[in-house]
């Protein structure tokens, strides 16, 4: 399943095959107890989580091979993880190639320096539900599924070519339509910055990109009515202790928009906020649909607080979009210069 | 007894593999830029354009025959330069940077700046902070 | 004989009613409601400032003209008929017009004669013509206060103040009591807020020049600076003035007013209006592959 949606993003990858020493034992570090530290609350008695938070780790989503069973790291087997993987996403290697050198876009300066350290508890992978760390396997798709990924598959290889069809053979990020604010929240290369507020009744949670907030009301109400869709879904919060519990619905049905092209009808997300001390959260997703995975898994992403020193920026997405007019504009040129999309290969 | 760990990286595919909303696989850029038409300039910046989703450097190169090219340089977002302290006085108009990058295939006269450097050697927006440690070198191997 | 008695009756019946009329009119003088006017009022505390939280939208026009305008037929009346026309309104403008510098008057006609024109085809050119709203563009300040969507203020005990609109669910931040300057101009631009009173005063600088203020083709230049103020007027309006001040384009500031309302439905909350995929073909449509072009 990686490996498919990695193909129809049409990036270009370098495998790369990491040696770790002997990893012994399955050490399992206990999270440091900070007895002293309570959560503040607002004057209206809501658990504080207001401030600009930063999501950014190298920390990756799903174990990598050979780790298994190894949840947590040695300090010394952090370090030298957390290199690896330095070494792996950074911009500045000029190595590998001229297709390699060109996919890697922009140098460092341009990237949020902390997506190269892991998470400090020393996980192996963001997920933490099942306990090998991986996203569990695949529902088979029913054909109907099959037939609408194919043909995304399709466009993401005519966009891959540098050769789309139309605006459509683009996808959401790139249209500026979603990007970073649809949940679950992915750190990603840049903007991994999320502003909270909170007001009586409310939470909102304003990610950088794109300018959007999703302003969860947590007084109880109902959702919205079944038949409203929302490309960010339609939240609904409650206090469980200190965290925040948000459950979110209604989401459209457009491909793409859901996680992993999940099935919209089928698919549940329930976030959980945790003020852990002064200057972090644990953000918990979980995520479940019967009709894509063959159980429910969780993951858990640290957030740092990076208020007042650095802010959250507009991200204006749309209104500056250049991009779009070069790669449709370009791929007619190209077209008339007799350039043709490469024959897709379908996955087996 | 070694084991082996592979996953798929390339800065890139790593978490984006992975993630929701593939943000940088937006642009594929070696879809866009040409690996076999790499460009390496010197010129005048004439504009910035500090946007989202990519900001812009514009510059006026002098070709070899002495007339002049607009080119339009592709860069990141901004907003991660705003963090580090820099602002729009941080690239004036007037200013020499030298562009090492891949041209359009297309043709155009735009280019991803794959590296912007000040005619001193300095990276351009080196910031005070700096980028942390240097990973662009392999880590040494135990055995 | 009886119709005698009933032509005394009605007379006194009448200046009875007329009587208790009066008593009536006397005893509640002051309490009907007049327009413009609002009895003094001071808004709930929160975390010592008024409370402006709540979902607020504006019942003015302004967003087709933000001066005196009549009804008008609006863009492709031979196809839109009704849909499309335009509702007539007046001025939100203190004094009835806006103070343009003689130049400005043509700019402003021409944007208002290209407001439908659209062409991305040169990145040089990108904005040269048509409405940002016409391409779903953030609006600006103070178009996005009243267009016809509404927003809604999250106040909190924090540093910060969260305007969030239903158009293109834009977002502005208040950083309040804010020292640090814009690192570049934005579209929603860079606001820093502090209390006069019970009144929320909101500075606005480095606003993108591309932004208007309403579908006539009302403009500005990169000068252009907004202070906003929105003051509690009573539990279901605030009173919002935003003082517009632009040297390159205007010849004095001049000040735009009118009441915002709490929406009061239950439940209310923003709903989205993505408007990205609404103009994609107006933009990028004239890209599309033809049919006959070779791609696979």
């Amino acid at each position: 399943m990686s490996r498919r949606f990695v193909s129809s993003v049409g990036t270009a990858l370098v495998a790369a095959v990491v040696s770790f020493p002997a990893l012994a034992g399955q050490a399992r570090k206990a999270p440091a107890k900070t007895a002293t530290w309570t959560v503040p609350h607002t004057p209206w008695g809501d658990p504080d989580l207001q401030g600009v938070w930063n999501d950014a780790t190298s920390t990756p989503l799903s174990r990598p091979g050979g780790l298994s069973d190894k949840q947590v790291l040695t300090d010394e087997e952090a370090a030298e993880f957390q290199r690896e993987l330095a070494y792996n996403l950074t911009r500045d290697r000029r190595d590998g190639g001229a297709q390699a050198d060109v996919n890697r876009a922009y140098n460092e300066h341009w990237m949020d320096a902390r997506r190269l350290t892991i998470t400090k508890d020393h996980r192996t992978s963001l997920i933490v539900d099942p306990p090998d760390g991986r996203i569990p396997p695949l529902v088979p798709l029913s054909p109907e599924r099959q037939q609408a990924r194919a043909a995304r598959a399709d466009a993401a290889a005519r966009f891959a070519a540098g050769l789309p069809d139309n605006h459509e053979d683009l996808s959401l990020p790139v249209r500026c339509i979603i990007r970073t604010d649809s949940p679950p929240y992915l750190p990603t290369i840049y903007n991994n910055d999320f502003q909270i507020f909170q007001s009586p009744g409310y939470v909102a949670i304003a990610p950088e990109m794109i300018h959007s907030a999703r302003i969860i009301p947590v007084d109880g109400r109902p959702h919205i009515g079944s038949t409203l869709r929302q490309w960010l879904g339609d939240s609904r919060g409650r206090w469980d202790g200190n965290t925040l519990v948000v459950e979110t619905s209604n989401f459209r049905t457009d491909q793409g928009v859901i996680f992993q092209d999940a099935d919209p009808a089928t698919f549940r997300i329930t976030e959980r906020f945790t003020r852990v001390d002064a200057q972090t959260i644990h953000y918990e997703f979980t995520v479940e649909d019967p009709h894509t995975w063959t159980r429910p898994w969780t993951a858990m992403i640290p957030w740092t607080r990076i208020d007042p020193a650095e802010q959250m920026y507009e991200y204006a997405c749309h209104e500056d979009n250049y991009d779009i007019v070069h790669l449709l504009h370009g791929a007619r040129i190209r077209e008339k210069n007799g350039e043709t999309v490469p024959k897709r290969i379908p996955e087996r | 007894m070694r084991t082996r760990l592979s996953f798929v990286a390339g800065g890139i595919g790593a978490l984006l593999a992975l993630a929701a909303t593939p943000v940088v696989a937006h642009h594929a850029f070696n879809a866009e830029f040409d690996a076999n038409r790499p460009v390496k300039f010197r010129g005048t910046v004439t504009k910035m354009e500090w946007v989202n989703p990519h900001a812009w450097i514009h510059i006026a190169v002098k070709k070899p025959d002495g007339t002049m090219e607009d080119w339009m340089i592709e860069a990141g977002t901004p907003n991660t330069l705003f963090r580090r302290g820099l602002t729009k006085q941080s690239l004036q108009p007037g200013m020499e940077v030298i562009v090492d990058g891949y041209q359009s295939k297309d043709g155009a006269l735009r280019a991803n700046g794959r590296d912007l450097t000040l005619p001193n050697g300095q990276t351009l927006f080196l910031g005070s902070s700096g980028t942390g440690a240097p990973y662009d070198t392999p880590p040494k191997k135990k055995g | 004989m009886r119709s005698r008695i009933r032509s005394v009756l009605i007379p006194v019946g009448s200046a009875a009613a007329v009587a208790l009329l009066w008593l009536v009119v006397t005893a509640t003088a002051g309490q009907a409601p007049t327009a413009g006017r609002f009895p003094s009022y001071r808004a709930p505390r929160l975390a010592g400032h008024s409370d402006l939280n709540g979902v607020w939208q504006a019942l003015v026009t302004a967003n087709w003209n933000i001066q005196d305008h009549d009804a008008q037929p609006g863009v492709h009346p031979e196809l839109m008929g009704a849909y499309g026309a335009g509702p007539a309104g007046q001025s939100v403008v203190e004094g009835g017009e806006i103070p343009y510098q003689p130049w400005a008057l043509a700019k402003k006609k021409e944007n208002f004669e290209k407001r439908m024109m659209v062409d991305v085809t040169d990145d040089k050119k990108w904005h040269d013509l048509g409405d940002p709203e016409l391409k779903c563009y953030m609006p600006g300040v103070p178009r996005a206060t009243y267009m016809p969507f509404p927003f809604q203020i999250v106040q909190g005990s924090g540093d910060y103040i969260l305007i969030a609109y239903e158009f293109t669910t834009t977002t502005r931040i208040i950083r309040m009591n804010w020292k640090g300057e814009a690192p570049a101009d934005s579209w929603m631009g860079w606001s820093r807020g502090r209390w006069d009173g019970d009144t929320l005063v909101v500075d606005v600088t480095d606003l993108r020049e591309q932004t208007w203020f309403d579908r006539a083709g009302d403009f500005h230049s990169d000068a252009l600076h907004v202070v906003e103020r929105y003051t509690p007027i009573s539990p279901y309006h605030l009173m919002y003035e935003a003082t517009i001040e632009d040297p390159k384009v205007f010849t004095r500031p001049w000040k735009i007013s009118f009441p915002l309302y709490r929406r009061m439905e239950d439940h209310i909350q923003l709903l989205e209006f993505k408007c990205v995929p609404f103009t994609e073909e107006l933009l990028y449509g004239r890209l599309r592959r033809q049919p006959g072009q070779a791609s696979q």
